[in-house]
């Protein structure tokens, strides 16, 4: 029969590195018999002192990895920060992404059902939030116990330059691409309808030859115009004000092709299926919303900009907080 | 947290190294593990078996200790002792330690507790 001492140590080396055992079965033991000693001196049997002694040492797989130095952890907090980044991203941004790409796809797919749709969904989500936790997981694990790249993953020391610049009067980078980013595409439909979409295309093609290159200048404008106004760096009364006149140039123009007919295409069929004519109120309805988004896009960014440039307290993005700059 | 809790947990906070400190000024004379355990709880060290003797290979892997086993007596021991490099850490650790002692007795000469 194994006796008390044999079973504890027998269950602490089982923990231990291969290499390590012999010698640490054999002090282990050695420091085990003196503690026994020392307790049956001070008057206590033999069965007592050895239930003691193991009882004060405490639970053996704890004294393994205590021998063994190895981290009782997966991701360690020089890597934990790092690790959490990532994991947000993953899932505030990839998820999403790849969960519409899917359910789009569906829905262009053939026969799609409601209920199929739901469920393939939420099927993505769980298959695919699972792996991306499981693999980045173990990417960070294996980096921690390894040290490799850990030094890259942490980037450069901190530095005065990390912190966030909070002021208001300019616009930030994200807000620019925005502004942008929507002209181009605007530009791309005017461009991509000729051709595709419908088998007549919706915009007059008797524009090609001045209206519509004039439409995309004054929209490549505005794009131009929000990079003018990230790398100015503030609102200025000059950026205020070509803003407006652009807009207001933009908008006459488009209301001037409309209520010309210049603008949709007359050889498109825009009779419905109980014959009513939708060219004959499409034009007013786009006159209408042109006048509204100019007016809108002129107040917006006037007060916008004129409230940045003359500091008065503006709300910053992430902190809940006005504050009053310059 | 409670108190107790919070107190147990500063304590252990502040005594974590001091048994490095401790084992290598008593390792110069050379002593087995239980010797140690021994000599470090008379001197007043609340120290436990099971973080005292990983901790001496720690030290050793770390050139600061060296062993040797004594087979002489009828129970074998291994026997651990400071070397220079652990005797030069010991310094500047125990350097350290009366630094942070005075330091602490200056602050509370300046900034007297209330005596009720």
């Amino acid at each position: 029969m194994t006796s008390l001492v044999d079973r504890y140590v027998f269950t602490a080396l089982r923990r231990i590195p291969e290499q390590q055992r012999a010698d640490i079965d054999r002090e282990l033991r050695a420091s085990i018999d003196d503690a026994v000693d020392a307790r049956v001196d001070s008057g206590e049997p033999f069965d007592t002192a050895v239930e003691n002694t193991l009882l004060e040492l405490g639970d053996p797989d704890k004294l393994a990895d205590n021998y063994a130095n190895r981290p009782n952890f997966l991701i360690g907090p020089e890597l934990y920060g790092v690790w959490r980044r990532f994991m947000l991203m993953l899932f505030t941004t990839v998820l999403p992404i790849v969960v519409v790409v899917n359910v789009v796809v569906a829905i262009f797919g053939e026969d799609p059902q409601v209920g199929d749709i739901i469920g393939g969904a939420i099927g993505t989500v769980l298959t695919v939030g699972a792996h991306l936790a499981f693999w980045t997981t173990l990417t960070f694990a294996v980096i921690e116990r390894t040290g490799l790249g850990k030094a890259d993953l942490r980037g450069g020391a901190w530095s005065l330059k990390d912190l966030p610049k909070y002021e208001p009067r300019a616009i930030s980078l994200g807000q620019m691409v925005t502004y942008v980013v929507w002209p181009v595409i605007l530009i791309a439909v005017i461009v991509v309808q000729q051709f595709t979409f419908t088998d007549t295309p919706v915009l007059d093609p008797a524009g090609w030859s001045l209206w519509w290159p004039v439409l995309i200048a004054l929209i490549a404008l505005k794009a131009l115009w929000a990079v003018w106004l990230y790398r100015q760096g503030a609102w200025t009364r000059a950026i205020i004000v070509a803003n407006a006149v652009l807009a207001v140039v933009t908008g006459a123009y488009l209301v001037w092709l409309l209520a010309s007919d210049r603008f949709f295409n007359p050889a498109f069929d825009w009779t419905t299926d109980n014959g009513t004519d939708l060219l004959s109120w499409i034009t007013p309805a786009a006159i209408v919303v042109t006048i509204i988004g100019t007016l809108w896009d002129v107040a917006e960014v006037t007060i916008r900009g004129e409230r940045a440039r003359r500091g008065l307290p503006t709300k910053v993005a992430g902190t809940g907080n006005t504050y009053k700059f310059g | 947290m409670t108190t107790d809790a919070t107190l147990a947990s500063h304590l252990q906070e502040l005594r974590r190294g001091t048994v490095v400190v401790a084992s290598l000024i008593a390792l110069r004379t050379p002593g087995y593990g239980y010797s140690l355990l021994e000599t470090l709880s008379e001197a007043g060290f609340d120290v436990e078996a099971n973080t005292l003797y990983p901790l001496l290979r720690r030290l050793e892997s770390q050139g600061l200790l060296v062993s040797e086993w004594n087979t002489d007596e009828a129970r074998p021991r291994k026997f651990y002792r400071t070397t220079d490099q652990g005797n030069a850490v010991a310094e500047t650790l125990s350097g350290e330690w009366s630094r942070i002692d005075r330091a602490i007795n200056d602050l509370s000469f300046t900034h007297p507790g209330s005596d009720k």
